[in-house]
């Protein structure tokens, strides 16, 4: 009876210490489920976040990069761009200088108009007007025109047909010669007009017609005819 | 007695959990499986008293072993990537509802038994 009671006691003493550790190791579950459930669920997502934060951040590194390169890029260009621009409108400036010393634009300004007309028994001749012409540039004209041709470095004045005719410039021209030039007044018409030695006064006592006027809106046209040049060439500069 | 130690069994281990410190997340997945493995044991021990085949020693290595053992394969599952806890688990699991059942027959028998030879006393009055 004895012996029976105390293995009775003894498993009654196991059977609690099981019951002890099952519950109490179930208890400490139930506690840790509860309290790390949520936060620690979360714990996990904010471990992605962070490494796709992290992906997206490095990301954002090297497109920003790019982004700066490309910039870098562009204000090359651009600084390029503007050089080229300001090269481009200076070699602009350059040409439009040289077509308006060549002749090739349509210009207008102050100057004087020079009328020579065939006189009874003289005829106008080719010397008239280059005499004339050297007398207008000496007096510093800028564009010079006769019968509303150009007068060009190019142009050449000759007699043709024993003098009724003048060719200038590839053109036959007939009296009266309307010699136009651009340049300042004072100085065109004081050379022309200086008294005996002036061209007005050369022709004073003349047969042949000469008349001046001044006009502050003088218009000249352009040479219409083609520079092209066969014989000579731009000289390559020695180095 | 067994009552009673049960019972006070319970208290002190509800109070001694309770006031246990918080088992880290990762960790109490094994714990997890070592109460299903307990709570097999300890149903496996319920049937085996109504079997009248109970056995402390089985009892006890069965309730220890048992849940290191399935502490250990679930270890080695997350070693080898393969959730071997939930295999243990479904036995685990399936077990219990077997000894459930046993359980659950036995009272129900005792329980017919018992209308029974209430009809029979009825009867045999009238």
């Amino acid at each position: 009876m004895k012996k029976e009671k105390l293995n009775n006691l003894a498993v009654a003493a196991i059977i609690c210490v099981v019951c002890i550790c099952l519950i109490s190791v179930m208890f400490m579950q139930f506690k840790t489920i509860e309290e790390t459930d949520i936060t620690d669920i979360e714990n996990m997502r904010e471990a992605e976040l962070r490494q796709t934060l992290a992906e997206w951040k490095s990301k954002y590194e090297e497109t920003a990069a790019t982004l700066e390169d490309t910039n870098k890029k562009i204000a090359e260009y651009k600084e390029a761009i503007d050089k080229d621009v300001k090269a481009s409108k200076l070699i602009d400036e350059e040409l439009e200088q040289s077509n308006l010393a060549v002749g090739k634009t349509n210009v207008t300004g102050e100057g004087v108009v020079v009328t020579l007309d065939d006189g009874e028994y003289e005829d106008i001749i080719a010397g008239d007007l280059i005499y004339l012409i050297n007398e207008l540039k000496y007096a510093g004209a800028e564009a010079i025109s006769i019968n509303d041709i150009r007068i060009i470095n190019t142009t050449y004045i000759v007699d043709l047909g024993g003098f009724s005719y003048i060719l200038v410039g590839d053109q036959r021209l007939e009296a009266p010669y309307v010699v136009k030039a651009i340049g300042n007044q004072d100085y065109l018409t004081s050379i022309l007009n200086m008294k005996d030695s002036g061209f007005i006064d050369l022709y004073k006592n003349d047969d042949k017609k000469v008349k001046m006027e001044t006009s502050s809106k003088i218009q000249i046209p352009r040479y219409n005819g083609e520079m092209t040049y066969k014989n000579m060439q731009i000289k390559e500069e020695e180095k | 007695m067994i009552f009673i130690a049960i019972i006070v069994g319970c208290l002190i281990g509800a109070l001694i959990g309770l006031n246990s410190p918080i088992v880290p997340y990762t960790y109490s997945g094994y714990l997890a499986i070592a109460i299903i493995a307990a709570l097999d044991s300890v149903f496996g021990g319920i049937s085996s008293i109504l079997n009248k085949t109970f056995d402390l020693k089985v009892f006890i290595s069965g309730f220890f072993g048992n849940a290191i053992l399935s502490i250990l394969l679930t270890y080695l599952g997350q070693k080898l990537n393969v959730d071997i806890y939930l295999a243990a688990i479904v036995v685990f699991v399936g077990r219990m509802f077997n000894n459930l059942a046993i359980i659950r027959r036995y009272y129900l028998a005792k329980f017919i038994k018992y209308r029974d030879e209430k009809k029979n006393a009825k009867e045999k009055q009238n």
